[in-house]
């Protein structure tokens, strides 16, 4: 270890250690007061902001349905609109088509924080174009 | 960062900053080494993104107390710190690095993303932050080892015979004028080292379902920047920190530059982390070879780490 020691007399005397505080360390410091203060208002700041709101979600559908091999995949993205976290979003899409089956499709999403977004995507094997589809949030749990 | 630690200081007040930069590696080096392991735990990231922010304040007090008594113990610093005043600074400050590693770990490892919502991100830090903040109190201790402060106490003129606690018989003399003899034997046991604590991290981590969630998550150029981390924390712990004696590893390393040998450490890590994953079937043969690459890469992080530790501590 080639560091030199902290400038000044040397003391050994413990009560007068603490007056040789370099700058660099009162620099460290005053730094990380900052930080802990800054991550510490954030905080309360997120306290005050969201914690009150229980989870609520919207769900857009995306109009650029790509085909591929003949399936459809309507990519969809869910929002959060709520302040508190969720869990275990469940989304189903169905499609329902005159004269075919109905095509189901579902999707957990395990957390779901507030004014989060997370997307994914329902394969169909019918155009839902030609159909009726409808996606919707079927179930959540608190965390 | 290596070139200017290496430099000759021409003037003292640059050493303020210099030895004041070297504590906060040294005590940023501690807080990965106790982090990295808990930051590959999925559990911490989804109770930290549910946890009420009155409990969030509550684990930072309780992270900070236990960081102000391991700081009586002994501070990161140079310095055996005795002032209660000056304990409670240090702990302050001891708590910031592990947030700012904390962070910077799980920006790494897209934990924390610019999609990420503040609730989220403020439970994950905190929740991290723990063990990096303990992690800082404790590097020196821990990491300086029985070598370093025996060494710290000898006076330079002791470095040329072999002391007690060097690991060949053969004088320095000798090591100097054949740079290839005694010292292969040296460099293999150092990377027999790098190998142990590589194995030893990369099989608590290779089993969990961590690494695939966090390969699947990653950009691919961002497996780049974590080959950089890599590198660069291996480096850090083993030379620009300053936990090993640097002399020492000098005399030792004629084999290998310090440059070369954290290259070499990392791809013994990365071997590791291939035997782990394949040991306990995490990748097949019918696996593309991208998962292979990118979950070899991220395991690679916490392995060359642990073979850097290795490498200090053994």
């Amino acid at each position: 270890m080639d560091l030199p020691n902290p400038p000044g007399p040397t003391s050994t005397d413990a009560s007068k250690r603490f007056t040789q505080r370099s700058a660099a360390e009162w620099v460290t410091f005053i730094v990380a007061s900052l930080i802990l203060l800054g991550l510490v208002g954030l905080i309360l700041f997120d306290w005050q902001t969201n914690q009150t709101q229980p989870p609520a979600f919207a769900v857009t559908v995306s109009e650029a349905v790509r085909v591929t091999d003949g399936r459809y995949y309507v990519p969809f993205a869910i929002t959060n609109t709520g302040g508190r976290i969720a869990r275990m979003v469940q989304v189903t899409g169905e499609l329902n088509i005159e004269g075919a089956d109905n095509e189901t499709g579902e999707q957990q999403i395990d957390f779901l924080s507030g004014h989060e977004t997370k997307a994914g995507s329902f394969v169909f094997t019918h155009d839902p174009q030609e159909g009726d589809l409808v996606v919707r949030v079927a179930s959540y749990r608190l965390p | 960062m290596a070139t200017s630690i290496d430099k000759p200081i021409p003037h003292p007040e640059a050493n303020v900053w210099l030895s004041e930069f070297q504590a906060i590696l040294q005590g940023a080096v501690g807080g990965f080494l106790f982090g990295i392991p808990l930051l590959y735990t999925v559990e911490v990231w989804s109770i930290g993104a549910a946890t009420d922010p009155r409990w969030l304040l509550a684990v930072l007090a309780a992270t900070l107390i236990g960081v102000g008594l391991l700081t009586q113990v002994e501070g990161f610093r140079q310095t055996l710190s005795l002032h209660p005043l000056e304990t409670l600074l240090e702990s302050i400050e001891a708590v910031a690095i592990g947030v700012v590693c904390a962070t910077l770990a799980l920006v790494l490892l897209r934990r924390i993303t610019l999609a990420t919502p503040l609730a989220e991100v403020l439970g994950k830090v905190v929740f991290e932050a723990v063990p990096f903040a303990l992690g800082v109190a404790l590097a020196r201790s821990t990491l300086q080892g029985k070598r370093g402060r025996v060494r710290a106490e000898n006076s330079p003129e002791s470095e040329a015979e072999p002391t007690a606690n060097r690991r060949t018989t053969a004088p320095l003399s000798r090591w100097l004028s054949s740079p290839t003899g005694g010292n292969l034997g040296d460099t293999l046991v150092d990377l027999d080292a790098a190998l142990i604590g590589a194995v030893l991290i990369a099989f608590s981590i290779a089993p969990t379902e961590e690494v695939p969630i966090l390969a699947a998550s990653l950009p691919p150029l961002w497996l780049l920047l974590i080959m950089a981390a890599s590198l660069g924390l291996s480096y850090a712990v083993v030379f620009a920190s300053g936990f090993a004696d640097r002399a020492e590893r000098r005399q030792r390393g004629l084999l290998f530059s310090p440059i070369t040998e954290t290259l070499v450490a990392y791809l013994v890590a990365l071997l590791a982390s291939l035997a782990m994953l394949v040991l306990f079937q995490q990748l097949n043969p019918s696996d593309p070879w991208s998962e292979w690459l990118s979950n070899i890469l991220v395991l690679g992080l916490p392995a060359s780490i642990g073979g850097a530790a290795g490498r200090i501590l053994i």
